[in-house]
């Protein structure tokens, strides 16, 4: 087993797939099956389709539903703004391999454990974007929109309800910093399903 | 004359990306969700779906002894990730679950509940092949390339059958006469799974 190259394609509300800089300035690229397309041909070793949720009014499952038709032959994981109704929703007839959760690993583990229950642990995938300041680790929180401190409660449910874990260091997103390997000591999950 | 491939629908698993792979492949994918509507065209088992679950919905609907008693007239069945495992006897999945038993073993999880995630390579040449595996005639002999994993469980088999056993213990995939089963997803391997596909069909 190797490194794999992953892609992460943010979508806003209309479909749109979006550029991210420091995880708070965002561009427009254009239509997401074209990206999804160009990123197939070009074989990444696997797509995260994530809708950086803000705001109300969202209709997540519209938005992943409509993306139904593309086809594409690289393994696909997709997340933003899940909840029981849009997850019963898209997991009827999904045309990913994969869901991606985070504020659910906080809040509401119930509905996890049903996703997991009708598509395996193995399609369960956590999505943390991550700042490290003074030597203290803080995890975002999408629903409510910050980073924080995170609890061994949440270690707990991380490790006992999810696969693997897509790090993202926000501090250096969209920048030439490089990756924050830092992380790592203060990570309590395995190294391995990171 | 376009080939129709059965694909079993039981609400569960990747169906759409099983339609749009085997259409790559210039087949005809048909949805199964009831006896009366198989075709005598080769049956996709898709992946991605708990054991427990899945089986309770092929047992409900009767599917389990119609893929059965097609695999003993000489089907082809296509089992893929979780559908490779529930050709077993019994998966550990979900407290314990009764699966298929068209192949003699067990699927267990895989040591210390660790995850199989990533690529892996595959090779296969069917002029070597010494079991009894129905690869169609084809000009196509042999495939090199890739494949997609991502399973917390995997299959141990008792049958003699042509397998390939990673470096890990996992196997990667066992074929036997007209049972072609996959741990990993040849949906999602690119082009890979293209050519398996005209491979074994």
């Amino acid at each position: 087993m190797s490194f794999r190259i992953g892609a992460t394609v943010l979508l806003d509300i209309n479909g749109r797939a979006l550029q991210s800089y420091n995880f708070n300035t965002k561009r427009i690229l254009g239509c997401v099956k074209n990206v999804l397309s160009f990123l197939d041909d070009y074989e990444v070793d696997e797509i995260h389709l994530i809708i950086p949720l803000k705001g109300k009014g969202v209709d997540t499952s519209k938005v992943l539903t409509e993306l139904k038709d593309v086809s594409i032959s690289t393994p696909l994981s997709v997340g933003g703004g899940l909840n029981v109704k849009n997850i019963a929703e898209i997991t009827n007839d999904p045309y990913f391999e994969r869901l991606v959760f985070n504020s659910l690993i906080f809040d509401d583990n119930e509905v996890i454990k049903q996703v997991s229950l009708k598509m395996g642990r193995q399609a369960i995938l956590a999505y943390m974007p991550f700042i490290l300041h003074k030597n203290t680790l803080k995890i975002y929180h999408s629903k409510r929109n910050k980073f924080i401190n995170v609890s061994d409660e949440f270690w707990r449910n991380l490790n006992s309800l999810c696969n693997e874990v897509i790090l993202l260091d926000a501090d250096a997103e969209g920048t030439r910093k490089g990756f924050n390997f830092k992380v790592f000591k203060f990570l309590k999950f395995p190294i391995d399903r990171v | 004359m376009i080939l129709v491939v059965n694909i079993i629908d039981v609400g569960l698993g990747n169906i759409n990306s099983i339609e749009h792979w085997t259409r790559d492949c210039h087949l005809f994918p048909r949805r199964v969700t009831n006896i009366d509507q198989f075709t005598n065209g080769p049956i996709i088992i898709p992946g991605v779906a708990s054991a427990g679950e899945y089986m309770e919905r092929l047992k409900s609907l009767a599917l389990d002894k119609e893929i059965i008693k097609r695999c003993q007239s000489g089907q082809k069945i296509i089992g893929i990730c979780l559908g490779f495992q529930i050709l077993s006897n019994y998966s550990e999945e979900d407290s314990g679950t009764n699966c298929l038993g068209l192949l003699n073993g067990v699927t267990r999880y895989i040591e210390d509940k660790k995850t199989h995630n990533g690529w892996e390579d595959i090779k296969i040449d069917t002029r070597r092949v010494k079991h009894n595996v129905s690869f169609p005639k084809k000009r196509v002999k042999k495939i090199d390339g890739r494949v997609f994993f991502n399973h917390e469980l995997m299959i141990e088999l008792e049958d003699d059958v042509y397998t390939h056993i990673l470096s890990n213990g996992i196997t990667s995939y066992a074929f036997k006469n007209n049972i072609f089963g996959m741990q990993f997803h040849p949906e999602k391997s690119q082009q890979t799974g293209q050519d398996l596909l005209k491979l074994i069909i």
